[in-house]
């Protein structure tokens, strides 16, 4: 089984890596764009894939990932299980602060509110953070960017003081023990 | 002018989408330039009907000379009703060598023959493409111009279109349109859709084709992307090999504008978790019907975005390379 290992390559200098994993192939590229545009400081590489395990013929111009970022859109049921299965393909080193979950349509009435149950259980068990995403407006493209460029820098090591598990412990997501919301005791 | 021939005048009015009034009213030849500039288009229609029939008594125009204005409109506009497509098969030797003035006077005299009180009207279009308009009567009623059929057909091409037939006329025009043209017999394409211009597309292979090749080369874009160097894709050629698989199986640009493609099931029904309906003798009859506003742009995205699996299963790539839309699909095949 391929994995992706997430030390096993040298970092860049001033340079982060993230890899956008997503089944529908749409929202990424827009996210792509403005997250390279966003930022003047680092330079951001930004791989698009639409599942893992990511093909062999990459393997030596690929650079270090620091963040992988899973892009489930609630709309689709398609969309959550491709991302389960792409998790199986990820080294366990990643899950210490290097992966994390952005949703979209998390407001929208006609998506079941089982799947965001079931992706926040999924987030909290991998002690990962999930971030909800608004993709059809470009201030929500650029917000979204805004916030996976602040867990990256973190994730590749740019900010002083601060590494990936350290904020993970802070921004990891959880779920409350009692959902039903109905009961108010 | 009677009754009967002011309705068909108001209603063929009413018809016309206000914008297009002038234009297509422009091209007929029983309104002379002064006419036209004196009728005023900027009033309610129903005003602008009155005038128009003033207009029309004064000259002596009769139910003839409106139905060439209710063909023009429809020449103008033919992606409206519902369009069917017919094959001629059995061509006779001297089928290619038919020629125009050849051809009207055959389906005249053949279709007079066998119903007697019928209208029609043939006109040839710029683009090689005969229109025939009859309205049908029977033997104790004149011709019922309400409701007539419009026949379109390409000489030298085994193709007919037919728009409002009833099943009452359609072997009298078979058997016309089959003498006119020289061959043995017509059937039915399987073929049907709002829009004319998309289903004489696809019958006759005028849409933007992609062949199999031997050495895929990904696919030119129109408008090339400047790319970022800084985003790569990790798996483009898989994006390439799909995209590549779903233009072979409908094609590459626009396409033609399909609405709807209906499989008639008469297989056995088979799933293992049912032993109600599974192993029975007779087959499980069903309907499966997708139905879009642009059926061959939807499902070419879906090969493409991966909805659908690759190599395209040819249930659906028989839409495009059998023109048709219609499949009855039994045990041991389409």
């Amino acid at each position: 089984m391929s994995l992706l290992k997430p030390f096993s390559k040298l970092p860049g200098l001033n340079t982060a890596n993230i890899l956008l994993v997503e089944n529908e192939e749409q929202f990424q590229q827009k996210l792509a764009d403005t997250v390279v545009l966003q930022e003047k400081n680092v330079n951001v590489n930004v791989r698009l894939a639409r599942s893992l395990p990511l093909p062999m013929e990459n393997e030596e111009s690929r650079p270090r990932i620091d963040l992988v970022v899973f892009i489930i859109h609630l709309t689709s049921e398609l969309s959550f299980q491709s991302a389960e299965t792409s998790l199986k393909y990820l080294d366990p080193g990643y899950f210490q602060g290097k992966v994390c979950f952005l949703v979209t349509s998390a407001r929208n009435v006609s998506v079941p509110p089982e799947r965001l149950v079931s992706v926040r259980k999924l987030a909290a068990s991998l002690h990962c953070p999930l971030l909800c995403a608004e993709d059809q407006t470009t201030e929500g493209v650029t917000t979204a960017a805004h916030r996976l460029l602040a867990i990256l820098k973190v994730a590749a090591g740019l900010v002083p003081m601060a590494t990936g598990l350290y904020l993970s412990t802070l921004t990891r997501c959880t779920v409350p023990s009692d959902i039903d919301q109905q009961n108010f005791e | 002018m009677d009754d009967s021939t002011k309705r068909i005048l108001q209603r063929l009015i009413r018809r016309i989408p206000s914008q297009m009034l002038q234009t297509i009213l422009g091209k007929w030849a029983h309104l002379s330039r002064e006419d036209l500039h004196s009728l005023d288009f900027t009033q309610p229609k129903w005003v602008f009907t009155e005038h128009l029939l003033a207009h029309c008594e004064e000259n002596g125009l009769t139910v003839k000379h409106i139905t060439e204005l209710e063909m023009i409109y429809i020449i103008e506009n033919p992606n409206q009703g519902m369009w069917h497509g017919f094959q001629l098969l059995d061509a006779e030797e001297d089928a290619p060598s038919i020629e125009l003035t050849q051809f009207k006077e055959q389906f005249k005299a053949n279709l007079t023959e066998l119903i007697s009180h019928v209208s029609i009207k043939i006109k040839k279009h710029t683009d090689e493409a005969i229109w025939i308009r009859i309205a049908w009567g029977d033997n104790f009623t004149k011709p019922n111009h309400l409701k007539p059929t419009y026949v379109v057909h390409h000489l030298q091409t085994p193709y007919v279109f037919v728009t409002g037939l009833t099943s009452k006329h359609k072997p009298l025009l078979n058997q016309a349109l089959v003498l006119a043209t020289r061959y043995g017999s017509m059937k039915d394409a399987h073929l049907s859709g709002r829009n004319l211009t998309a289903i004489r597309d696809l019958l006759m292979r005028q849409y933007q084709q992609v062949f199999p090749t031997k050495h895929p080369k990904p696919l030119q874009e129109k408008n090339p992307v400047p790319r970022n160097p800084n985003i790569e894709k990790e798996q483009a050629e898989n994006t390439e090999n799909r995209l590549q698989m779903a233009c072979e199986a409908f094609g590459d640009g626009t396409l033609p504008q399909l609405q709807k493609a209906v499989y008639k099931l008469e297989t056995k029904f088979r799933d293992n978790s049912n032993k109600t309906l599974t192993g029975r003798e007779e087959p499980f009859r069903g309907v499966v019907e997708f139905a879009s506003t642009n059926l061959l742009e939807s499902l070419r995205h879906c090969v493409s975005s991966g909805m659908a699996s690759t190599p395209v299963t040819p249930l659906l790539s028989s839409i495009t390379q059998k023109g048709r839309n219609y499949f009855v699909i039994t045990d041991k095949g389409v």
